[in-house]
C-alpha cells in the first residue's frame, strides 16, 4: 500500500495544475478551490462548530472515502463548467481528463510528479540567483506560495516521491490507470483518436508497429497483472497516511465524543483497511475502543494487549503507565472495580517512578473520582491491604496535591477538573455555597482563559445542580439548555446525555411526562449504540416511566420497571441515581401499602448515608421520607426531631427544596399536634418560595397541608361562624389549588384523594348539591384512577 | 544452412539429453539453455509430417544410460545415495549433499595433509609431487564412486563455498568490502579434483611425456564434467591457463555445457586469445555460438560475425540467446535503433525473460526513450524485483532522469543481489561521478574491472574520473587500457590524446589523435557492412571527420610551430562545414546518419546512398574557431583578400562576430596603409 500518494491526490495535483494556468472560469474557482482544501486539511483542525452535528463530521469522513475510490467526485465538481479556451460544449471535465490522460506513460506520469516544483512561487534567494544579480522580475501567471496550503501539499507530494522506491512508482502507476479507466467509455465516444491502448503510449504506439496484438496483449497482462480486463479486484489505491487519519478521525471521535462509527461507514472503512498491507497499529486501538463500546469485554481487552504489542516496538518503554491506565479504565467500565482499582495504583507508582507528570496527575484524578463515586468500595479495598494508605492519602490530600501539580505541570483541564470538584465537595459536605461559587468560578475562569472546552459539561452540570438546589428551577433548567444549544460541539456524548436528562426530569416535575420521555428519545442513535451510554439511557428512560406509573398508580407497571432497575448492581451508576432508585422504590412500597417495608428501607438507606458520609440533600430527603411515612402510619408526632434536624440540616447547607419541603412536613407534623396557627403561618410563608422551586409535587402537597391547617383552624371555630365559614373557604381554595397542582403531574390518587376533601367541605359547609357533584366527579375521577393504575392513559 | 529432419531429430534428442544431464548435477543455468535451444527448433509438428515413421520405438533421452559400462553400473548402484543427495541439492542444503558421498573425515583430512597450502599442480613439477599426492590419497578416496555423484557432491560443497562467501562478504561499498572475501572450500575441492584425475590418469609413457611437455596429460574415462568444475575452480584460485586447459577439454568430453563455455569467455580478455582459444575448441555448432557470444562480450563487431549469426539463425530461428546476440552486435555497431529494434522483439516474444535486458535499458538510456525505459523497468519490477537484471534497468531509468541517488540505490541492489554483476558496478561509477563522489566512483569501477577485465567503460570511466582530479598519469594509463580493448573506438583515443595533450606531450598526442580521426572513418564505413577497407585511405575526401579532433590536431601543430601542417588541418576542419550536399543543421544531419544505418538492407545501396545524402556538420564552434585562425593566419602572411573572405564568412555565421569585425577593419587599415591611392577598393 502506498505510504502518501495516490491517483486521487494525483487528480488534486492535476486540478491544482488547472489553476495554476488559469483554466479554471471564473464562477468555478472557489468550488474547485475549497474542494481541492477540504479534501487536504487535516481532520485535526477541522473543528466541529455549533451547529454541525456528528453527522456532517462524518460526512467528511465519507467524503475522503469516495474520493479515494472512485474518480467520480471530480465529475461531479467538474461537470458543471464549461471549458475556456476549448470547443462549444466542452466542459471543464473535459479538460481534467484531456490531463489526466496526458500522463499516458509511466515516465509522464513521474515527470509529471517530479516537475511539481514549477508550481511554486521561488523564494527571494533563486530570483536573485536566475536575476544574476540585478533586480528580479515579478513572476508571471499564478504561483504558489511556498507555504501555503497548496505549497506545503506539492512540496510533501516532491518528498514522498523521493521515498518511493520504484515498485512503489509501478503500484502508484498501475492504481493510477485503474482509477483513470472508468473514464475511457466517456473518452472514446469524445475523442476520434481513443483506442483501447490509450492508457499506455508505449503500448499503443508499439502496437501494429513493433509487436503484434498477441504480444502486446500478453505484455499488458504481465505489466499490469490483469486490472484492465477486471479480472480481480485488487486493492483500492488507498495510502497509509489516509488510512491513518481516517483512523485518528474515528479514534477521536470515540474517545472525545464517545460516539460509535455508523455501521455502513464502518463496513466501508473495514473495506479499505482489508485492503492495506501493513495495518497502523492505530487499527487495533481503534478495534478496542470499538470492542469496549459495545460492551465486549473480553475482546476489548485481547484488542488492547494487541495493541499494546504490537505499538511496542515504535514507541518506547515509557508508555507502560499509559497501557497500565487504560486497562484500568477499561476495568471500571466493565465493573471489575478491584483490577481496575489495583491497576490505577500500579499507574501511580509506575508514574511516579519514570516521574511522568501528566500520568500521575491523571491518575490521581481518576482515583479521586472513582472514590468519591463508590466511596464503599474504596474503602472496602483500603482496608483489606492497609498498604495502599501509605500509597494514596485521603482524597482531600489528592486534591490538594493535584492543584499544585496542575499548575505546575500546566494540565489546564485537570486544573478546571480540580477546582470543580473542590466546588463539588464543598455542595455535598454542606458547606458555604459562597466557598463552593468561588471554586466554580476560578474553574470557570480557568477555562475561559485555557479555552478548555472539555470541561464545559461538567461545569454546566454542576451549575445546573446548584441552581436545582439553591431552589431556582428555571435557572437549572436554563444552563442545561444554554449547553446544549451551544457547546455540544466540543463536549461528549456523555455530557449531552446528561444534560438532556436534567432537563427532561424538569419537565417530569412539572409533569410533563411525554415531552421529558421526548427529549430523551430524540438524542442521536448511533451516539447510543455504545454499550455503556445506552444503558444509561435506558435507566434514564426507565426512571422517567417509572415515576409516571407512580403517579398514575400504574403498581403492577412501576413494579415491573423496578424491579428492572434494582438489577444493575448500585456499582454501575452514580450515587444520585442510585439513590432516586432507592426512593422510588420506598414509594413505591409505600403505594403499595406496606409501610412496613419502606420503613425499614428507609433506615437502611439512612445509616448507609450517614456511614459513607453521602450528600446532604439525598440524607435530608431521606429523613423527610422517614417523616412522611411515620405520619401515613398514623405517628406523626414521633417524626417531630426528626423533622426539626431536617429543617436544620437543610437551612445551614442552604437546601431551598428541601427545606421548603421540610417545613412542609413539620406544619404537617404540627397540625396533628393541633398548633394549626402555627402551621398555617409557616405554609403560607413557604408556599410562595416553593411556587418559585417548579417543583409542583412539593407545592401541591404544601397546599394540601394549608388546606388541613384551614380545617382544623375552622373546626376551632364555633360552628356556623362567619370565622368558621372563612376557614372553610380558605380550606377549599388550598384543596383546590392542591386539586390543580396534583391533576398537572397527573398524580391520580391525590387528586381522588383532594376531590374527596372538597366533596366533604362542601357537605360541612352544608352545599348538598356541590358535594354531591364534586362526590360524582371523584367517582368519575376513580374510574380514571383505575384506567391509568392499569397503565392505559 | 537449414538441416535434415534427421538431423534435427538427433540434434533435439542430443539438446533433451544435455539438459537432462545438467539438471542432474545441479547445473541449472546450464540446463535452461540447453532448453531453450531445443525449443528455439522449428516446430515439431512440421517436421513429424516429413519424418519418416520411426521402425522401432525411440527411447527417451531422459533415459540414456552412460556410455561407459562402469560408470553406469556405478550409477546403478548409487541410486538411492544420489537420490537423496540430489534432494538436499534442490533444497539448497549443499554440505549436507555433499556429505551424502563424501565423508567429512576425508575433508578434514584433505585439509591437514598439505599445509604448504598450495593446489598441487600436475604440470611442471613432475613426479615427486604426484606421487606423493597419490600414496596420500590413495588410502581416503577409497569409496570409489560414479563421476555423476562425485561431480554433484563437489558442486555442492563449492556452492556452499560461494554462498558462505556472499554471506561473509560486507555490505556493498560498506567500509570493510574490499572485495577480498574467498571461497573457502576451492581448497578442499581443488585438492580432491586433482587427486581425482591423478589417479586416473594411466601410468603410461604417453602421459608422462605429455606431462613434460607441459601438457594436460589425458584421462579417458572422465566424461567432462568433473574437468569444468577444476576448471572452475583453479579459474577462481586464479591459475587461469592451466584453467582455461581443463576447460578446453571438458568441451572437448561434452559439448553441451553451456556454463563451461560461459568460464572459458570470462577467462578470455583479448580477441587474440579468443582466436587461439577457439582454434582449441573443438569443431562444432555450439563452439561457433561460444565463439559469437565471447566476440560480443570482446565489443568486436565484424561482418563474419553476422554471417555466423546468420548461420546459427537458420538452425535455431526462434532463439532468444540468438536474437540477443543479434541486437548485441547491432549495439556494438553503433545501430542503436537496429539492436533496440531486436529487443523490442525478443521483449514481445518472451516478455518474461529478463535476461541481458540491462543492455536494451543501456540502449534505450542512450537513444533517450525515457517512455518505454519506464515501461521496461515497470515490466522487469513486475515479473521479478530482485534480479539483478532489473536492479540495473530501474538504476539506468532514474539516472537518465537524473535521480542519481536513487540510480546509485538500485545499482547498489543489484550488487548485493550478484556480486559479480558487471554492469552494475561500472554504472555504479558512472552515477558517482554525477554526484561529484569521486573516490567512490574510482571504487565503482576499479570494483568493476577487477570482476572483468574487459569492461572498457570502466577503464574508460577511470579515465575520466582521474582527469576530472588532474591526475593526468593515471587517466592515461586508463585511457590507454580503453583503447586498447576497443581501437577502433575514436572516442578512446581522442580521450588518449587530449590527456597527452594536457601532459604537453604534443608529438605523440597527434598521433593518438591521428588514430581517433581513423577509428571514426572506421565505424563509418564498418556499419555498413562488407566494403570496410578503401575508404580509410581516402578519408580526407569522403570520410566524414569530426571536426574538434582535426581543430584539435591543428591546434596542437600550431602550438609546436609546424604551421603548414595546422594550415591543412584547419582547413580541413573548415572543409567539414560542407561536405557535398546542401548544409543541414547538425543535429539533423547526425539522425539522418543513424537513420541510414539501421537496417543493413542491401550492402552497396546503403554505402551509395549514405555518400549521395552526406551532408556536412554545418557551421560549428570548431570550424569557426578553425576558420578565424585561418582568417588570422592569412593576416600574418599578408594574403588579405583570403583573410577578408573569411572574416565576412565569420560574420555571416553570426559566430565570434566582433572579432571578425575588428579584423575586417584591420585588413582595411593595411590595405589602406599598402595602396594608399586605392581606398574603397572592396
Amino acid at each position: 500500500m502506498a505510504r502518501y500518494l495516490t491517483p486521487a491526490k494525483i487528480g488534486l495535483l492535476v486540478l491544482i495544475e488547472l489553476y495554476t494556468e488559469e483554466a479554471i472560469p471564473h464562477d468555478a474557482i472557489l468550488p474547485v478551490l475549497s474542494f481541492i482544501t477540504s479534501n487536504l486539511v487535516d481532520r485535526d483542525t477541522h473543528n466541529r462548530s455549533c451547529n454541525t452535528d456528528d453527522k456532517s463530521a462524518w460526512a467528511n469522513a465519507e467524503r475522503t472515502i469516495s474520493l479515494v475510490v472512485s474518480i467520480k467526485d471530480f465529475e461531479k465538481l467538474l461537470g458543471s463548467y464549461p471549458f475556456l479556451m476549448g470547443f462549444p460544449g466542452r466542459r471543464l471535465w473535459d479538460q481534467f481528463l484531456g490531463k489526466m490522460w496526458d500522463l499516458n506513460s509511466l515516465n509522464a506520469m513521474h515527470a509529471f510528479l517530479a516537475n511539481l516544483p514549477r508550481l511554486l512561487a521561488k523564494t527571494a534567494k533563486e530570483l536573485k540567483h536566475e536575476a544574476g544579480g540585478g533586480t528580479p522580475e515579478p513572476e508571471v501567471g499564478i504561483k504558489i506560495s511556498r507555504n501555503s496550503l497548496f505549497g506545503l501539499f506539492i512540496r510533501r507530494v516532491g518528498s514522498e516521491l523521493g521515498r518511493l522506491q520504484w515498485h512503489d512508482t509501478t503500484e502508484l502507476w498501475k492504481s493510477f490507470v485503474q482509477y483513470r479507466q472508468p473514464t475511457a467509455h466517456y473518452l472514446r465516444r469524445k475523442l476520434p483518436g481513443f483506442e483501447r491502448l490509450s492508457f499506455d503510449e508505449v503500448l499503443s504506439t508499439a502496437e501494429g508497429q513493433e509487436w503484434d496484438a498477441e504480444s502486446v496483449s500478453r505484455l499488458t497482462f504481465i505489466a499490469y497483472d490483469g486490472i484492465l480486463a477486471g479480472e480481480h479486484a485488487s486493492a483500492l489505491p488507498v495510502s497509509t497516511s489516509d488510512v491513518e487519519a481516517l483512523l485518528e478521525f474515528q479514534i477521536e471521535q470515540m474517545q472525545k465524543y464517545g460516539a460509535r462509527v455508523a455501521p455502513d461507514l464502518r463496513q466501508q472503512l473495514d473495506i479499505l483497511l482489508r485492503e492495506s498491507v501493513s495495518i497502523p497499529s492505530l487499527a487495533h486501538y481503534l478495534n478496542f475502543l470499538n470492542a469496549w463500546q459495545a460492551g465486549d469485554y473480553a475482546t476489548a481487552f485481547d484488542l488492547l494487549h494487541r495493541y499494546f504489542d504490537y505499538a511496542m516496538h515504535s514507541e518506547h518503554q515509557s508508555s507502560y503507565q499509559y497501557g497500565l491506565m487504560n486497562h484500568a479504565v477499561l476495568q471500571a467500565d466493565f465493573g471489575c472495580y478491584k483490577e481496575a482499582y489495583e491497576a490505577m495504583l500500579e499507574t501511580v507508582t509506575t508514574a511516579r517512578e519514570n516521574k511522568d507528570m501528566r500520568c500521575l496527575n491523571f491518575a490521581l484524578n481518576w482515583l479521586f473520582q472513582f472514590e468519591q463515586s463508590r466511596p464503599y468500595l474504596v474503602s472496602q479495598l483500603r482496608s483489606r491491604d492497609d498498604d495502599s494508605n501509605g500509597v494514596l492519602g485521603t482524597s482531600r490530600k489528592i486534591l490538594a496535591y493535584l492543584r499544585v501539580n496542575a499548575k505546575d505541570a500546566k494540565m489546564w483541564p485537570l486544573y478546571c477538573t480540580v477546582w470543580l470538584s473542590e466546588a463539588k465537595l464543598c455542595l455535598l459536605n454542606g458547606e458555604s455555597t459562597a466557598t463552593a461559587v468561588e471554586n466554580m468560578v476560578r474553574s470557570s475562569h480557568l477555562a475561559l482563559k485555557y479555552n478548555v472546552k472539555g470541561v464545559m459539561g461538567t461545569q454546566a452540570l454542576f451549575w445546573s445542580a446548584y441552581w436545582d438546589r439553591t431552589g431556582l428551577a428555571y435557572l437549572a433548567g436554563l444552563v442545561s439548555e444554554v449547553f446544549l444549544q451551544c457547546h455540544m460541539g466540543n463536549a461528549a456524548f456523555d455530557d449531552e446525555l446528561n444534560h438532556t436528562w436534567v432537563l427532561a426530569s424538569g419537565l417530569v416535575r412539572k409533569g410533563r411526562y411525554d415531552e421529558g420521555l421526548q427529549a430523551l428519545e430524540s438524542l442521536d442513535e448511533n451516539s447510543l449504540r455504545s454499550l455503556k451510554t445506552s444503558q444509561l439511557w435506558y435507566k434514564y428512560r426507565g426512571i422517567l416511566k417509572l415515576q409516571r406509573d407512580l403517579r398514575h398508580n400504574n403498581l403492577r407497571g412501576a413494579e415491573q420497571l423496578l424491579y428492572q432497575l434494582l438489577q444493575s448492581r448500585t456499582d454501575d451508576m452514580s450515587l444520585e441515581m442510585a439513590c432516586l432508585i432507592d426512593s422510588l422504590h420506598i414509594e413505591y412500597l409505600t403505594q403499595r401499602g406496606d409501610i412496613q417495608g419502606a420503613f425499614t428501607k428507609t433506615n437502611a438507606a439512612l445509616a448507609k448515608f450517614r456511614e459513607e458520609n453521602r450528600d446532604l440533600a439525598l440524607r435530608v430527603d431521606m429523613l423527610l421520607r422517614k417523616v412522611k411515612l411515620l405520619s401515613l402510619a398514623g405517628r406523626p408526632q414521633r417524626g417531630f426531631s426528626v423533622a426539626i434536624n431536617a429543617v436544620n440540616i437543610a437551612w445551614r447547607a442552604r437546601l431551598v427544596l428541601q427545606l421548603w419541603d421540610a417545613l412542609g412536613v413539620l406544619s404537617s407534623i404540627l397540625v396533628s399536634f393541633g398548633e394549626f396557627d402555627a402551621a398555617s403561618q409557616i405554609l403560607i410563608a413557604v408556599i410562595p418560595r416553593a411556587i418559585e422551586t417548579d417543583s409542583l409535587l412539593l407545592v401541591a402537597q404544601l397546599y394540601a397541608y394549608l388546606a388541613d391547617a384551614w380545617m382544623g383552624l375552622a373546626g376551632q371555630e364555633p360552628p356556623k361562624s362567619t370565622k368558621r365559614t372563612e376557614h372553610m373557604t380558605a380550606a377549599l381554595a388550598a384543596v383546590n389549588k392542591a386539586f390543580d397542582y396534583y391533576s398537572s403531574i397527573e398524580d391520580i390518587g391525590k387528586q381522588c384523594e383532594m376531590m374527596a376533601k372538597k366533596a366533604m367541605i362542601m357537605k360541612l359547609s352544608g352545599d348538598m348539591e356541590l358535594a354531591a357533584d364534586y362526590a360524582a366527579a371523584y367517582v368519575s375521577l376513580k374510574k380514571t384512577a383505575e384506567v391509568l393504575s392499569s397503565g392505559g392513559s | 544452412m537449414g538441416l535434415s529432419p534427421r538431423e534435427l531429430a538427433s540434434l533435439r534428442n542430443t539438446l533433451a539429453d544435455a539438459t537432462v544431464k545438467c539438471a542432474e548435477r545441479g547445473l541449472y543455468q546450464s540446463s535452461k539453455w540447453a532448453a531453450e535451444l531445443m525449443n528455439s527448433l522449428p516446430d515439431f509438428e512440421e517436421e513429424e509430417a516429413n519424418l519418416d515413421p520411426p521402425e522401432e520405438q525411440i527411447p527417451s533421452p531422459i533415459y540414456t544410460p552412460n556410455l561407459d559400462p562402469s560408470e553406469a553400473a556405478l550409477e546403478a548402484r548409487e541410486l538411492p545415495k544420489y537420490l537423496l543427495a540430489k534432494s538436499f541439492f534442490d533444497c539448497h542444503e549443499y554440505d549436507r549433499c555433499a556429505s551424502v558421498f563424501i565423508p567429512d573425515t576425508l575433508l578434514s583430512s584433505v585439509l591437514q595433509s598439505k599445509p604448504d597450502g598450495a593446489p598441487p599442480t600436475p604440470k611442471g613439477k613432475g613426479k615427486e609431487k604426484a606421487s606423493s599426492a597419490s600414496t596420500f590419497f590413495s588410502s581416503p578416496r577409497a569409496p570409489a564412486i560414479s563421476q555423476k555423484s562425485l561431480f554433484l557432491a563437489l558442486y555442492a560443497k563449492f556452492l556452499a563455498g560461494e554462498k558462505r562467501k556472499n554471506e561473509e562478504a560486507e555490505m556493498v561499498m560498506g567500509p570493510h568490502d574490499h572485495g577480498s572475501v574467498i571461497n573457502k572450500e576451492l581448497l578442499v575441492v581443488g585438492r580432491l579434483l586433482s587427486a581425482w584425475f591423478e589417479a586416473k590418469t594411466p601410468q603410461d609413457e604417453e602421459s608422462i611425456r605429455a606431462a613434460q611437455r607441459g601438457e594436460l596429460p589425458d584421462t579417458p574415462e572422465s566424461q567432462g564434467w568433473l574437468e569444468y568444475l577444476y576448471g572452475m575452480v583453479l579459474a577462481r584460485e586464479k591459475s587461469e591457463d592451466l584453467a582455461m586447459k581443463y576447460l578446453v577439454r571438458s568441451v572437448h568430453k561434452y559439448q553441451f555445457n553451456w556454463g563451461c563455455w560461459l568460464e572459458m569467455t570470462s577467462l578470455i580478455s583479448r580477441p587474440e586469445h579468443l582466436s587461439r582459444t577457439v582454434d582449441a575448441c573443438p569443431e562444432h555448432l555450439i563452439s561457433y555460438m561460444f565463439h559469437l557470444h565471447s566476440s560480443l562480450e570482446l565489443y568486436q563487431q565484424s561482418p563474419a560475425l553476422a554471417q555466423n549469426l546468420d548461420k546459427l539463425y537458420s538452425i535455431f530461428p526462434h532463439s532468444p540467446f540468438l536474437l540477443t546476440c543479434n541486437a548485441l552486435l547491432s549495439y556494438h555497431s553503433k545501430d542503436l535503433l537496429a539492436a533496440e529494434q531486436h529487443f523490442s522483439r525478443l521483449l514481445a516474444s518472451h516478455p518474461r525473460r529478463l535476461d541481458s535486458l540491462d543492455h536494451y535499458s543501456n540502449i534505450l538510456y542512450v537513444l533517450n526513450n525515457r517512455p518505454k525505459l519506464a515501461f521496461l523497468a515497470h515490466l522487469c519490477s513486475s515479473v521479478d524485483k530482485f534480479r539483478p537484471e532489473s536492479c540495473v534497468v530501474i538504476g539506468n531509468y532514474y539516472s537518465l532522469i537524473s535521480m542519481h541517488e536513487k540510480a546509485v540505490q538500485y545499482f547498489r541492489r543489484a550488487l548485493t543481489l550478484d556480486k559479480s554483476c558487471l554492469s552494475a558496478w561500472t554504472l555504479m561509477g558512472h552515477e558517482y561521478v554525477e554526484l561529484k563522489n569521486t573516490h567512490a566512483a574510482i571504487e565503482s569501477y576499479r570494483r568493476a574491472v577487477d570482476v572483468n577485465r574487459r569492461d572498457y567503460r570502466a577503464w574508460y570511466g577511470l579515465g575520466q574520473t582521474y582527469e576530472m582530479l588532474e591526475m593526468h598519469t593515471y587517466s592515461l594509463h586508463y585511457y590507454k587500457m580503453a583503447a586498447g580493448l576497443r581501437p577502433w573506438d575514436g572516442k578512446m583515443w581522442m580521450a588518449v590524446g587530449t590527456c597527452l595533450q594536457r601532459m604537453e606531450k604534443e608529438r605523440e598526442a597527434i598521433k593518438a589523435l591521428k588514430r581517433a580521426l581513423l577509428a571514426d572513418a572506421y565505424y563509418e564505413t564498418g556499419s555498413s557492412f562488407g566494403s570496410g577497407g578503401e575508404l580509410m585511405g581516402s578519408r580526407s575526401a569522403t570520410g566524414h571527420l569530426d571536426p574538434e579532433i582535426l581543430l584539435q590536431i591543428a591546434s596542437l601543430y600550431d602550438a609546436l610551430g609546424e604551421e603548414e601542417e595546422a594550415k591543412s588541418y584547419m582547413e580541413l576542419c573548415m572543409r567539414q562545414e560542407d561536405g557535398t550536399g546542401a548544409e543541414g543543421g547538425d543535429a539533423m544531419a547526425e539522425s539522418v546518419r543513424i537513420h541510414n544505418d539501421s537496417p543493413p538492407a542491401s550492402d552497396d545501396g546503403a554505402v551509395d546512398e549514405e555518400q549521395g545524402g552526406r551532408e556536412g556538420t554545418g557551421v560549428t564552434a570548431a570550424t569557426s574557431k578553425a576558420r578565424m585562425w585561418l582568417a588570422k593566419f592569412a593576416m600574418r602572411t599578408h594574403d588579405y583578400d583570403t583573410a577578408t573572405q573569411l572574416a565576412m564568412e565569420l560574420c555571416q555565421d553570426g559566430v565570434e562576430v566582433e572579432e571578425a569585425k575588428a579584423l575586417v577593419r584591420e585588413v582595411r587599415a593595411r590595405i589602406y596603409a599598402l595602396e594608399p591611392g586605392s581606398d574603397g577598393a572592396h
